[in-house]
């Protein structure tokens, strides 16, 4: 299994900057899906392909989970902890899970959970729980038995163990819980829709998204201010904010920033070009089937006839995996995070061909705030 | 692209405003800043400072610009920590600093003034201020370059249609008093502190805004033209259609006021603290002492511009604080409920809308809101040169009856 990254990349998470080209911006926005490579380190728990991304803004984590597991950091580390595998900073030998923030490693191990700060190079977690891991040991990270870990103290919140949690996820202000019953809960503020309530008003306390009852999800994801969940059948369903066209919906600034672009485009090839007044017209016209918040949930047709197997949410970008092996990426695009070779963004699900083009069947995709990654097979060739 | 020979002063001009060298540029942040964003900082410093290209100081500028805005956009306003704000100003000024350092065109003088405004709107004061100076500096040059006759703009509209608004019949029973020129002792006495709403004549007389410097269509564009200000689009903030935009003031006007076009809505420049953004506008104004009566911190009082075509319209609803409303240009017509009757006013239950009333105050649904009938109020029509004083808590209804310029003076309680 080979892991891809493409998006943000000024702080080399996805691969080193070219030192031969002058040019900032390729370096920074990679927008073709990049292999990434281990380390060039002599630890040797670093040679290993890493079995499992984590991405936060600024860097990325590689989750080694087989025998000895630890995580090894890529992107903005700080300058002295190059050898960043559990020999300064976070000791991570041993851990069962991780997630990464912009501040903070959290890793659990059997029997407890740390958080670590990682602007500092500390040699204790900045906090740390017992946690009682025999209740169940399938629980992912925010989740840890009787509530969820946090990337701002206070670390621990507790859960209602009514709820029976399966997984969550957090955004920006707001949280999607996924129960083992296939309900799906949402608390936090809701002033983009991303509680999928209807309204714009938050919740205090965990309060069932009534529209997706009766319907079971298997798997939950959000984004900076949107929510997406995968139903039992594989359909997708969104709802949050849709300012870069994250929901896969009609956006207005999507729209117009597309229409700019051709404008530039005729320009530069000396075609007649409509005034800027009569594009902002047209596109102004159709303001009432732009969606700029959506407030409850919305199935999205990401391709026909094709199940979702696995999303991901950057801050303002969307990925899915589908069962045969595509991956569609849609939302904010002006770092490359879509992966579709160019810096646009889209409202629309499209195909990221580069897996196409290079027989590989993506099983995996986890997104950081910016950027995406994708974990992908040689596709079988088959007799046609 | 043109560039005039006065486009190679604009870089020195503001390198001068800019610290001397790379260690004078302080960037000091708490740790609410991640360090990953303090290094991208240091990167655009150094740009700054050294001989790179501009895409490098531009592309640093825009990831810190991009970063700071998801920050500003989580959680309420009021709870974004102002030292992301303060970060969103660096990098407004960083992209400043890169499309002005190599003789800008036009549309580059543009965004950059733009850039400009929205850290002024979007940002916290860096520097002493450094983005209202730039945008001083900015404006003067974009001002020669189009007396240079680069400007493309579209000949003025010189005959405006001439309004002859519906002027409501205020009835002399329901009137709110008008006193000319009051002393403070008998305006103290006799209105502010039994809370009673009055309309104060004379006492605007001596500003420039309505002597000489009239304020005008034309006057507006001269001075502020190029900048980006906020405006509500919408009937009202209370509709579903009501939404918010940036626009620079050419385009408010050519878009709303110039060239009504009733489709594309109504436009209103409303409760925006345009003096504190043009500066130059500060001068042609100034609040006489009735509007500093028990108060004593300057810092707490909130200068507010309302400018747009007739038909805007404040829904009916109350404020914490006392205001004085000075119309300047055009008449208003101003209904006002006095506190005690809020319980026939209606407000809305919801936390967001509570201070205001869900009744159309001109026509009123009778069958919901059958106590509104019932409420005593006052009204009257505001004409240049007038000063409405609201008491606090006071319920207000306004609607413009012709293109109206307006401006509100109020104390924070905060």
């Amino acid at each position: 299994m080979r892991w891809f990254g493409f998006g943000f990349n000024a702080f080399e998470q996805i691969c080193v900057h070219g030192k031969v080209t002058e040019d900032a911006g390729s370096d920074v926005k990679v927008t073709c899906p990049t292999e990434l490579k281990s380390h060039v380190e002599t630890s040797s728990c670093c040679l290993k392909k890493p079995g499992e991304i984590r991405a936060s803004w600024s860097r990325r984590a590689s989750l080694h989970l087989d025998g000895d597991s630890c995580v090894c950091l890529a992107g903005f580390v700080t300058a002295t902890s190059v050898e960043s595998c559990g020999v300064s900073g976070p000791k991570t030998c041993g851990c069962t899970d991780a997630v990464i923030s912009e501040y903070h490693l959290t890793l659990t191990f059997p029997g407890r959970v740390e958080v670590w700060d990682i602007q500092k190079k500390e040699s204790t977690p900045k906090w740390s729980m017992e946690i009682n891991t025999q209740s169940d040991h399938t629980l992912k990270l925010p989740l840890v038995p009787g509530g969820y870990i946090t990337n701002k103290p206070p670390f621990y919140h507790s859960l209602s163990p009514c709820l029976k949690a399966k997984s969550l996820a957090l955004g920006a202000e707001h949280a999607l819980l996924l129960c083992v019953t296939g309900d799906v809960y949402t608390w936090g503020l809701g002033s983009h829709g991303q509680l999928g309530h209807g309204g714009l008003t938050s919740e205090e306390e965990p309060r069932a998204v009534e529209a997706l009852c009766g319907m079971p999800m298997s798997s939950v994801a959000t984004g900076g201010w949107h929510s997406v969940c995968i139903s039992a059948g594989g359909d997708l369903y969104v709802w949050g904010w849709n300012e870069s066209g994250q929901l896969g919906l009609p956006s207005q600034g999507v729209r117009k920033a597309l229409q700019q672009n051709q404008h530039t485009q005729q320009g530069n090839l000396g075609q007649e070009v409509k005034s800027s007044e009569e594009e902002l017209q047209e596109v102004e016209k159709l303001k009432e089937f732009f969606i700029s918040i959506q407030a409850f949930p919305a199935l999205l047709d990401v391709t026909p006839s094709c199940e979702i197997k696995a999303v991901s949410c950057g801050s303002r970008h969307t990925a899915a995996v589908t069962t045969t092996g595509d991956l569609y990426t849609w939302g904010w695009g002006e770092y490359g995070q879509l992966g579709h070779q160019t810096l646009m963004s889209s409202d629309e699900p499209q195909r990221v061909e580069f897996f196409k083009e290079q027989q590989l069947r993506v099983v995996e995709v986890v997104c950081g705030t910016w950027n995406t990654f994708a974990a992908a097979i040689k596709e079988e060739l088959s007799c046609s | 692209m043109k560039t005039s020979s006065s486009v190679a002063q604009l870089w020195p001009q503001i390198s001068a405003a800019l610290p001397a060298s790379e260690d004078q540029f302080l960037l000091l942040f708490s740790d609410t800043v991640e360090s990953s964003v303090l290094d991208l900082l240091k990167r655009s410093r150094r740009h700054l400072y050294s001989q790179t290209s501009n895409s490098s100081l531009s592309l640093n500028a825009q990831i810190v610009l991009d970063y700071s805005w998801e920050k500003l956009n989580t959680g309420t306003w009021r709870d974004v920590d102002k030292e992301w704000r303060r970060v969103y100003s660096y990098g407004c000024l960083f992209k400043v600093a890169a499309l002005c350092r190599g003789g800008p065109s036009e549309d580059e003088l543009r965004q950059a003034i733009r850039t400009c405004d929205m850290g002024l709107l979007m940002g916290a004061a860096i520097m002493d201020n450094i983005l209202q100076v730039i945008v001083g500096i900015l404006q003067s040059q974009f001002k020669k370059s189009c007396e240079d006759g680069d400007d493309q703009g579209q000949p003025e509209v010189k005959r405006m249609k001439t309004e002859c608004p519906l002027v409501p019949v205020i009835r002399e029973e329901l009137a709110v008093p008008r006193v000319k020129c009051p002393s403070l002792e008998s305006f103290k006495t006799n209105y502010l502190l039994p809370l009673k709403p009055v309309v104060l004549e004379g006492v605007i007389d001596h500003w420039p805004a309505l002597n000489q410097h009239p304020w005008s269509i034309d006057y507006l564009r001269s001075v502020a033209g190029c900048r980006t200000v906020p405006v509500e689009v919408g009937s009202r903030y209370t509709d579903e259609e009501w939404s918010q935009t940036l626009l620079t003031v050419d385009e408010f006007i050519d878009r709303f006021i110039s060239n009504e076009d009733k489709a594309k809505g109504l436009g209103y420049l409303a409760q925006h603290q345009l003096f504190d953004q043009i500066p130059e506008l500060k001068e042609d104004i100034r609040f006489p002492d009735y509007c500093c009566l028990g108060e004593d911190d300057e810092d707490h009082i909130t200068v507010n511009a309302w400018f747009g075509p007739g038909g805007t319209v404040s829904p009916l609803h109350q404020d914490p604080q006392q205001n004085f409303l000075a119309q300047v240009v055009g008449s208003k017509y101003i209904r006002l409920y006095s506190p005690e009757h809020t319980d026939k006013l209606y407000p809305h239950q919801s936390p967001l809308l509570h201070n205001t009333s869900q009744v159309e105050v001109e026509s009123p649904d009778t069958q919901r809101f059958p106590e509104f009938s019932k409420a005593p109020y006052l009204e009257c029509v505001l004409q240049p040169g007038d000063v409405l004083f609201i008491p606090v808590q006071h319920w207000h209804y306004i609607r413009s009856l012709e293109l109206s310029f307006s401006i509100t003076k109020r104390a924070e309680t905060e």
